[in-house]
């Protein structure tokens, strides 16, 4: 039985450990190919003009599994923190219903076990749930999920990138920090204005569930705990908040956030009009007035 | 002491009464009109929800006026929305502008914790029989308001007398408010129940049956974007609707679960309550006849937004029309009048058709 995963939302947010699992357990998995303008169109004729971008995308990754030979498509539901005081957004937990709504697959070629997460990522009875799904004893289920954590150590690919003067740390949801169609290539523009990158990675610094913030929603929880980790941070030069066109939780942190950091800290908000000139003129705009400000503290940036 | 909060239509009018039950006040809430919806676009993110938006223009108003002690009741928890998040949004918004600006989440999950928060707010005097007795108010409130609202709207369509029933609604409310003790309150409703079996009827039966769902801020709103809405009942047309605010407050594990059982074909766990009120009871309108169905919601509400598609599966399934109207602050009266006036012409054509061709 072959499963296909979107490359997008959930695989992107719990850093491949669902399709590690299973490649672990050798079942064949097909992920879907990076998002281009093709997956995008995909999604984009087939969902709703109100929903965020990132909704957008996961359709189009959707639709183009269900045309490949796949048995079946995992869409994992993220119902809560284990903690049950944090909780995802309303539409990642729609994931499924929408796909079959949408007619973009049927129900019963979508696997869609619940789980929940912890600060260090998916809970364990997710997978036991998914295992016996596809008739696999808990035994196999619990060396698998070992395997598929010790290669997540390993293969954390977020950090820093390149190895310029300034250094601006990319905040936003990891889906959309990783998804360099989503991001208009921000980490490829940066560095070739000459700055390092830096990503987050995950659980290292938030995790999942940071708690102090006294959010409602994780993701909104993550972002402002980074960006208070980050402010701190002296390596740091700059912040670069992305936020997707439409994201309830992000947008409804957005200006407290930026009021409350003492770093310079520019917002991009994401949508499928952007225009890749319109980004660079603002991303040069901002390094030039971080190369400026570093300048009159004594540091020259090139 | 008195205290303010935001008006989800008319039911600040249960909250004025669970203070009362304190010995508190509650400031009314301005009407909403275009300057409290330039004052929400103006404190909100743009992608805040335009119930939210409404919410925080009420209170930035009454800031302006001078109130200070801002309460609210939201829940917690997976059916909770950014309400949630109320507190500290609220203080990060207006804590810097208005100095003695406090914040306090009052509602509960269960009597231990609404007494937790009623304690955070009023000092730890406030003793749980005032608490019971508090609350005991606040749903009777509820559930007289619910009354009100339905039973108006659906003689508005049964009556030949709309402005004995526009009357009789105002003093209803009004009637609810002034009701200090459970027993008071127990006879408006009875004085209610009277008046609306004296009101005068149409000959005719209701033209059209259009069943409503969506999001309860909006479907509570029956001053402003609803009143567009009721106009309808005016024309013959009997409108329905099952959720709201009282269900939302009512909503617990054994009330939802045979309504999540009716929607779980289209709609797997975990479904926040909106949701589930919203896909039940389109369900249940389909089931029983109904000719249309109207999905009003806010725009950016993620819920009812992520919602949306599922109904439109639903009605595509069961071959009735939908009308989906997204309540934001471009909205005007006359487009909202234009697509109604066209969604009730389909409504009736189709009716005709039907009766004309039964057998097809």
């Amino acid at each position: 039985m072959m499963i296909g995963i979107p490359r997008s939302l959930l695989h992107l947010e719990f850093n491949g450990t669902l399709a590690r699992y299973l490649q672990a357990l050798d079942i064949p998995t097909m992920l879907s190919p990076a998002t281009d303008r093709g997956i995008f169109r995909l999604g984009k004729r087939l969902v709703l003009d109100e929903l965020c971008l990132p909704i957008k995308v996961f359709m189009g990754h959707m639709a183009w599994l269900a045309e490949q030979s796949v048995d079946r498509i995992l869409i994992p539901v993220i119902v809560a923190h284990e903690n049950n005081r944090v909780f995802p957004c309303h539409m990642r937990t729609r994931l499924a219903d929408m796909a079959i709504a949408l007619g973009v697959c049927t129900k019963e070629r979508i696997l869609s076990p619940a789980f929940r997460f912890t600060a260090s990522g998916l809970a364990r009875d997710g997978f036991d749930v998914l295992a016996h799904s596809l008739g696999v004893s808990a035994q196999e289920s619990a060396a698998a999920l070992l395997t598929a954590s010790t290669r997540e150590v390993k293969a954390v690919p977020t950090g820093t990138h390149g190895s310029g003067n300034l250094t601006l740390a990319i905040l936003g949801h990891r889906y959309v920090v990783e998804d360099s169609w989503i991001n208009g290539f921000i980490i490829d523009k940066l560095r070739g204005l000459g700055c390092s990158v830096h990503t987050q990675c995950l659980p290292a610094e938030s995790g999942y569930c940071p708690d102090g913030t006294g959010l409602h929603f994780d993701l909104a929880a993550r972002t402002l705990t980074m960006a208070r980790i980050w402010d701190l941070d002296h390596s740091i030069d700059g912040i670069i908040f992305l936020l997707p066109f439409n994201c309830g939780p992000d947008g409804d942190i957005a200006r407290h956030m930026v009021e409350t950091t003492n770093k310079p800290i520019m917002t991009l908000v994401l949508d499928e009009h952007q225009s890749s000139a319109g980004m660079l003129t603002r991303l040069e705009a901002f390094v030039d007035l971080l190369a400026a400000e570093s300048m009159a503290q004594g540091a020259p940036f090139l | 002491m008195r205290h303010f909060t935001f008006s989800w239509g008319t039911n600040y009018i249960a909250v004025r009464g669970l203070l009362k039950a304190l010995g508190q006040d509650l400031a009314t809430p301005p009407a909403i009109n275009t300057s409290i919806i330039e004052q929400g676009i103006h404190a909100a993110h743009p992608f805040l929800c335009f119930s939210g938006k409404l919410v925080l223009g009420q209170l930035h108003e009454q800031i302006r006026q001078g109130e200070q002690r801002m309460v609210f009741m939201s829940s917690l928890g997976p059916e909770a929305c950014r309400c949630a998040d109320t507190s500290e949004y609220m203080t990060s918004l207006f804590g810097p502008e208005c100095p003695g600006f406090s914040s306090h989440r009052i509602g509960g999950d269960g009597v231990g914790s609404a007494l937790e928060n009623l304690r955070s707010h009023f000092g730890q005097q406030v003793r749980k029989s005032q608490c019971v007795r508090a609350y005991a108010m606040f749903f009777g409130k509820v559930d007289v308001l619910d009354k009100i609202a339905k039973s108006c709207t659906r003689m508005r369509c049964l009556s030949s007398g709309p402005s004995l029933v526009q009357a009789l609604e105002t003093e209803a409310l009004s009637r609810t408010d002034r009701a200090d003790s459970l027993f008071a309150l127990w006879r408006t409703s009875r004085w209610l129940d009277r008046a609306i079996a004296k009101l005068p009827r149409r000959s005719r039966l209701p033209a059209l049956r259009i069943g409503v769902v969506g999001g309860e801020h909006i479907l509570s709103e029956l001053g402003t974007i609803m009143q567009k809405l009721r106009h309808l009942a005016d024309q013959g047309i009997l409108l329905d609707w099952r959720g709201g605010f009282r269900q939302l407050a009512r909503a617990d594990e054994r009330r939802l679960a045979p309504l999540k059982r009716s929607c779980s074909t289209y709609l797997q766990e975990p479904a926040s309550t909106s949701e589930i009120f919203s896909c039940a009871h389109a369900l249940d309108f389909i089931h029983e006849g109904y000719d249309g169905l109207l999905h009003v919601y806010a725009f950016g509400c993620m819920p009812q937004t992520s919602l949306k598609p599922i109904l439109q599966r639903i009605a595509q399934d069961s071959h009735i029309p939908l009308l989906s109207l997204a309540i934001g602050e471009r909205f005007t009266e006359e487009g909202l009048d234009n697509r109604l006036e066209a969604f009730v012409d389909l409504l009736s054509l189709r009716k005709n058709t039907d009766r004309e061709s039964p057998n097809e």
